[in-house]
């Protein structure tokens, strides 16, 4: 007994020194209580009450168990196939704190205040990003405390909250720290020390978390990679608040134990981590006036619009990103999902979103999809299957963590495959039955077929034809010429890829086999998209729902003549009413 | 009486301050939050204590010498329940169900100002004002009128010919017509007749009572019984199943469908339709067990004609799992869920 606390003292002092090692290599700013900077000291809480503990073992055995396992060691029948993996709570390791690198995080059974709590604030918010959803609104707050309760004094088996000997809390003073201004400045400040703090090692020169995304590994050997800057929505402890600097703020002074991420409490001021968090933020995606996208509050991600409009443009469409008509173009955010449905499954997804535009003339149609990809993948070797086929027979059931050839050992370790996306349309659209959609992966059947356009890293565009859900598909050679490669480019983690294609018309085309897009029409359109690093290829891929490419039509004249019948016709109404009332007053008084 | 009514209109300028300021942004659209799971009752008290808080309200004007025009009190009534409908209720709901809604509301603002002929009188008195236009004021609104509403019908008309690329609305079969029997892995199951083989009791006979004694209790957070924890290694029956079950759903289907069975998954976001919520009551609970087997076995691309748009993503899962896998996840789910499958009988 006394021997595994001692074995358990040196571990923490190992870890608390590792952490000073990391933090003091640049200058150190710590206030006159050696504490950094916006810290103060705390208590450590009470222990939770017995009956609190009995309650939360009901509650972790109906709701937690299946993915953080019987012993809260994060090994539970849903890890295997998740990544990032569920929490492994024995080492009393959390992400999100209030408290100073190392340390326990909040907890007190006894107080479910914001910001005061954070363990609580974790359960009810979940982590976005991961799939650790919000319990809000599932589990009531004493719920939560009691199930928390349960973790913290049973699951927790390294360390102990209560412990004054070996456990301390120095908290940061979030809600005293007022947010500075986030003026050109600020950001202009921020920037350039993200690059001085030695941030875009990992997060990369543009923030898209490309820096170094095959080396980093958490504190169970398990690849972990950087946060994506651009996607505030996935930042864990986000939740409902995304473009909020103070989560930023508090990430980079508290550091995210158990990963690379350390704490700049110790050799950055307060002024300057507001600096960096204003910078951070200011690159998140938003739209094209500079606001906040609107985060849709059932998902936590931005909402979604299922129309891509594709504005007309005269004469050639332009190539260049720069150009005034692409950047007035309308951009959609197009979620994309794993392809679970089909061997082989693609549980781990890295592509989660991609953004689209379009822009049409009389000859051609063309997307530009722009993804954040941390890798640029181009295949090393052969391809497993043919691009046109779709029933793989292979062994899919992953053996167990730990286990060669698991998801989490292969996770950075795939052989390399190409980047790809395809756009996936129908064909003969029109003759469908309502409402327009063939079935949803690879056509209907014969009879309505999709059309499917494919680019990958390689360079090459190529066209098949889908028949139905489990077809192999068939190469289209001859419309490969018909359609052409305007852009592929990858930079800092981003691909840029644009595609053009013929609009359609009976002359040149094959009614039966290609889709024709016409204006004013919805023409169901799904995305698919390959990450080669992740060991995309076949049907692993990333998946989108179907969305509808709408070519906006030059208004007609009608639209000018008609509301101006319209309105004369209502002020003879008003004549006719207005003299019958006269005239019925006047019968009246005679 | 005057101490209740100026309750009410406490209540009633509150309310309709808090719903402003949430739909202008001013104060943070998440200051009072629309639970799930209790939405519409939830919209419907909301609804009520603006009734109160309006009532309330119109009694204080009056007391105080301000009353409102009943013509006005119905228009205003009518613009508040539009915009409730439109800012307030998440997730939105499309504007041919706001017209319906709409509707209705204008026919009950009818009835009410036209509930006898003293109030009929009172509300049409405005209109008739202004079309007799006795006194000046009345003359120039007149004018205004007879000009502005040309002027917005040929604005509306104008707005509505415009190209719009709106989503187009679609209408789904939620739960298709099952077919009599279903195929798989080379058997041929009956729906009306096939039971669930896990559904047993510790001593392994088909036992429904047993298992709907040991589901997770109904209300908030819809825990374990406490003496029927599906971890319990003692377990022998419909529990060691239901914990078989879950190991399944949480390897393949908690991915969509969530680690609370309500469709919130980890890949949900990016899929139209969403993916079922099996905690609502109008999904699995409506439903006989032989339904999830056979949903579950053929999946999206097993659905009947009339289930289109058939933009499911529901793989077959007869292709990834047993037969025996299938029943235990249908059992788990109904165990999670705490509903009771539906019987024949």
């Amino acid at each position: 007994m006394k021997d595994s606390i001692t074995q358990k003292a040196g571990i923490i002092t190992a870890v608390a020194f590792g952490v000073v090692l990391v933090s003091t290599a640049g200058y150190s700013t710590v206030s006159a209580q050696g504490l950094p900077e916006g810290f103060k000291k705390g208590e450590l809480a009470a222990e939770p009450s017995a009956e609190m503990i009995e309650a939360g073992k009901r509650v972790y055995f109906t709701k937690c168990v299946w993915c953080h396992g019987v012993d809260g060691a994060g090994d539970g029948p849903g890890a295997d196939r998740l990544w990032p993996r569920p929490r492994n709570f024995n080492q009393g390791t959390f992400k999100i704190r209030h408290t100073a690198s190392g340390e326990l995080p909040l907890f007190d059974a006894k107080k479910p205040i914001p910001g005061q709590n954070d363990l609580f604030e974790t359960v009810t918010h979940g982590l976005p990003g991961s799939a650790m959803p919000p319990w809000e609104g599932i589990l009531s707050e004493e719920q939560r405390q009691q199930v928390l309760s349960f973790v913290t004094t049973q699951l927790v088996k390294d360390r102990k909250f209560t412990d004054k000997q070996s456990e301390s809390q120095t908290v940061l003073q979030l809600a005293d720290l007022k947010p500075k201004p986030a003026t050109d400045e600020s950001k202009k400040r921020g920037g350039e020390l993200i690059v001085e703090k030695k941030c875009v090692e990992c997060h990369g020169m543009e923030g898209r978390g490309d820096g170094n995304a095959f080396n980093l590994k958490d504190d169970w050997g398990f690849s972990i990679q950087p946060a994506n800057w651009h996607k505030c929505w996935n930042f864990r402890g986000s939740r409902q608040d995304p473009y909020s600097v103070s989560n930023i703020f508090r990430t980079f002074s508290t550091g995210v134990n158990g990963t690379p991420m350390p704490s700049f409490a110790d050799n950055t001021t307060v002024d300057e981590r507001w600096d960096i968090a204003n910078f951070v933020n200011s690159l998140c995606e938003r739209d094209p006036l500079g606001n906040p996208l609107p985060i849709d509050p059932l998902t936590d991600k931005p909402k979604i619009n299922f129309v891509i409009p594709s504005d007309m443009v005269e004469g050639e469409i332009p190539t260049d990103l720069e150009h005034e008509a692409w950047k007035k173009a309308p951009r959609r955010y197009v979620a994309m999902g794993g392809q679970i449905t089909h061997k082989p499954r693609n549980f781990v997804n890295r592509l989660d979103d991609i953004w689209v535009r379009s822009l049409y003339n009389d000859k051609h149609i063309v997307y530009l999809l722009e993804w954040d990809d941390r890798t640029k993948s181009v295949a090393e070797g052969k391809l497993p299957w043919a691009p046109t086929q779709v029933n793989i027979d292979v062994k899919e059931q992953d053996p167990k963590t730990g286990e060669e050839g698991s998801i989490a050992a292969h996770q950075n370790n795939y052989a390399v495959y190409n980047d790809a996306i395809a756009i996936e349309t129908a064909v003969k659209w029109k003759e469908l039955p309502a409402p327009i959609k063939p079935r949803y992966l690879f056509g209907t059947n014969e009879q309505f077929p999709v059309d499917i356009v494919k680019w990958e890293a390689d360079g090459s565009l190529r066209a098949f034809k889908g028949t139905g859900w489990d077809k192999d598909f068939e190469e289209r050679d001859n419309y490969e010429e018909a359609m052409k490669l305007l852009k592929a480019e990858w930079k800092n983690g981003r691909w840029y890829v644009m595609i053009q294609r013929p609009v359609g018309n009976k002359k040149d085309q094959d009614y039966d086999e290609d889709t024709f897009f016409e204006v004013g029409q919805y023409i169901p359109t799904v995305f698919f998209a390959w990450d080669g690093h992740n060991g995309d290829a076949g049907r692993k891929m990333a998946v989108s729902a179907f969305y509808y490419t709408f070519m906006n039509p030059p208004v007609p004249q009608e639209t000018y003549i008609y509301p101006v019948v319209i309105a004369v016709g209502v002020v003879l109404l008003e004549g006719w009413i207005l003299t019958r009332r006269s005239n019925r007053k006047k019968g009246k008084a005679l | 009486m005057k101490a209740l009514m100026s309750l009410g209109a406490l209540i009633g300028v509150a309310g309709l301050l808090l719903l402003g300021g949430m739909t202008f942004g001013v104060i943070p659209s998440t200051t009072v939050r629309l639970v799930e799971g209790y939405m519409p009752i939830q919209l419907l008290l909301e609804i009520a204590s603006y009734v109160i808080g309006f009532t309330g309200l119109s009694y204080m004007l009056s007391a105080m010498g301000m009353a409102l025009p009943r013509f006005w009190q119905g228009i205003g009534f009518w613009i508040f329940l539009m915009l409730y409908l439109k800012f307030r209720v998440y997730p939105p709901i499309p504007f041919s169900v706001r017209a319906m809604y709409g509707t209705v509301g204008l026919v009950t603002v009818f009835m009410w100002v036209s509930a006898n002929e003293e109030d009929w009188k009172k509300f049409k008195q405005p209109i008739m004002n202004v079309l007799d236009a006795q006194t000046g004021m009345n003359r120039l609104l007149r004018y205004v009128y007879l000009v502005l509403i040309p002027i917005l019908i040929g604005g509306f008309s104008f707005n509505a010919m415009m190209p719009k690329s709106e989503e187009p609305i679609e209408l789904r079969t939620v739960h298709p017509a099952p077919p009599a029997s279903t195929k798989v892995h080379g058997k041929t199951y009956t729906l009306q007749t096939s039971q669930n083989p896990y559904r047993v009791n510790p001593e392994g006979k088909y036992d429904q009572e047993y298992s709907n004694a040991n589901i997770v209790e109904q209300g908030m957070g819809r825990l374990m019984k406490p003496n029927a924890n599906p971890w319990d290694e003692k377990n022998q029956g419909y529990l060691k199943y239901v914990r078989e079950g879950g190991e399944i759903f949480f390897q393949n289907c908690h991915f969509c469908h969530g680690d609370n069975l309500n469709g919130r998954g980890l890949h949900a976001f990016a899929f139209n339709p969403i993916p079922a919520n099996f905690t609502d009551p109008g999904t699995i609970a409506q439903l006989q067990e032989t339904f999830i087997f056979w949903r579950v076995s053929k999946g999206g691309i097993g659905l009947p004609n009339e289930g289109f748009p058939w933009a499911s993503v529901m793989p077959p899962w007869e292709q990834h799992l047993t037969v025996d896998e299938i029943w235990k996840v249908v059992l788990f789910e109904y165990w999670h869920t705490g509903y009771y499958p539906r019987t024949w009988d």
